[in-house]
């Protein structure tokens, strides 16, 4: 990660909560493209997520005195702001859920392969690195901080017990940060 | 419960990744406050899981940005005026009910929506000069950007056969580079690095064709005009040099004045 961060999370934080535009073109230049693909695998429609990925940064923008520091980090919080909003559009358009991910993970992250801008940030660095990841344990990961799944809709999908997701997800969770870190 | 065992029990990742119910968030909010080691450790999955989003990153289109700053720029405006009218309307609820007052009080009523109008009317046009303003901007942004991309065209052409013409003696920090065309013979000058032109001087472009200098054009270098843009010239199919010359306004047939750069082909 050799991103030149001109502020640190508290500095951003405190800058946005006076509703400093420097500060929000800082963000979504941050954090736009990772959440851009969030979306993207959700809906699978680009300008349709781009339409999402407006809305989400302008309820950012106006919610943001809504966002406590104490409860967790600033990408959290907006992630799971895009991922509600996300899955409220697609339900007043009529869409299903996507189940594609169980069927061959692989090919969602392939697929976004050729279309991946890879700026400051090393990406294809840490996409090796993840390589070693397990498939059941990206799988979890996936549907859940990505596709926005409930542990009910894990549990069934995966076929494994309710009780079970909780312990893998904490797994493949350590095992994330194992690989992250040996970098 | 202990933090170790809130740490190892896995609602920590539960959280994180948006899994956990209402009532396990409401939990894991207590530990957070509670235990610093907690807090410490949901902080590190945090960064974890969000390395792991960034990793897989897809870059918008520009113009969702765009379309961003516009609305949220316009709603600062929207959101003063509301501001405005929602403190003048709280005072007008608290008047008192007898009719004495009352008459007063909708006279006060009166004024103050007057003057509520009045102030909104203001900001309303304040707000479309400023809607104006930033419309007139973003159209001369488009047409710089126009005029910019046809520079780079005509750069970028896989027939454009860069020259570049050196300063003499006249001026040796003088520069300027032509851009000829191998398919069509247009020729093209990129005058941004001549120096400023005396009052009722000019320069003017040769090409040496066959060692006689034949006249390819007056070249522009008003500072508020074209001095930076790329400007077409006079069309030459075969030239051994280019060279400029400063001129009296409007050029000669023959170049009278003192030579600033020259380049061969």
């Amino acid at each position: 990660m050799d991103e030149i961060k001109k502020y640190t999370e508290d500095e951003l934080v405190a800058l946005l909560q006076h509703q400093n535009k420097q500060a929000f073109s800082y963000l979504y230049d941050n954090y736009a493209p990772a959440l851009n693909n969030i979306i993207f695998r959700m809906v699978e429609d680009i300008s349709l997520a781009e339409d999402i990925l407006q809305e989400a940064f302008i309820k950012i923008w106006n919610n943001f005195a809504n966002y406590d520091s104490s409860k967790g980090r600033l990408f959290t919080w907006m992630l799971n702001l895009t991922r509600n909003l996300t899955i409220d559009t697609l339900r007043s358009k009529g869409y299903k859920k996507q189940s594609k991910i169980s069927g061959d993970e692989n090919s969602v992250s392939n697929l976004h392969d050729s279309t991946i801008n890879i700026n400051k940030f090393d990406s294809m660095g840490l996409r090796k690195q993840l390589e070693s990841l397990k498939p059941d344990q990206k799988i979890i990961i996936d549907m859940a901080y990505f596709n926005g799944y409930t542990q009910d809709e894990i549990a069934k999908e995966l076929g494994i017990p309710l009780g079970t997701v909780k312990t893998r997800m904490r797994t493949a969770i350590i095992e994330l940060r194992k690989l992250l870190q040996d970098k | 419960m202990e933090s170790k065992e809130i740490i190892l029990s896995g609602i920590l990742e539960l959280y994180a990744t948006g899994l956990a119910s209402q009532e396990e968030v409401n939990e894991v909010q207590l530990y957070l406050q509670q235990y610093p080691e907690v807090a410490n450790e949901l902080a590190q999955i945090e960064a974890g899981i969000e390395l792991y989003a960034k990793t897989f990153s897809v870059q918008p289109n520009p113009l969702v940005k765009e379309k961003i700053f516009l609305r949220i720029n316009k709603e600062s405006t929207v959101e003063k005026v509301f501001k405005l009218t929602d403190t003048s309307t709280a005072k007008i609820i608290s008047t008192r009910p007898y009719w004495k007052f009352a008459t007063a009080a909708s006279v006060a009523l009166l004024l103050g929506s007057i003057a509520i109008n009045i102030s909104m009317f203001n900001q309303r046009n304040k707000t479309a000069t400023n809607l104006e303003q930033t419309a007139k901007e973003l159209a001369s942004l488009k047409e710089e950007n126009k005029l910019i991309e046809g520079d780079l065209q005509i750069v970028q052409s896989k027939y454009s056969k860069p020259v570049s013409l050196h300063g003499l003696d006249a001026a040796p920090d003088a520069a300027a580079k032509i851009f000829w065309m191998e398919n069509t013979g247009e020729v093209y000058i990129d005058p941004s690095d001549l120096p400023e032109t005396p009052k009722g001087m000019q320069y003017q472009l040769w090409a040496i064709v066959d060692g006689k200098p034949v006249d390819g054009g007056m070249i522009l270098t008003s500072k508020k005009g074209d001095k930076y843009r790329i400007q077409k010239m006079k069309t030459f199919g075969k030239v051994e040099a280019f060279a400029v010359t400063l001129e009296t306004q409007s050029g000669n047939t023959a170049p009278k004045g003192p030579m600033f750069v020259m380049g061969k082909m």
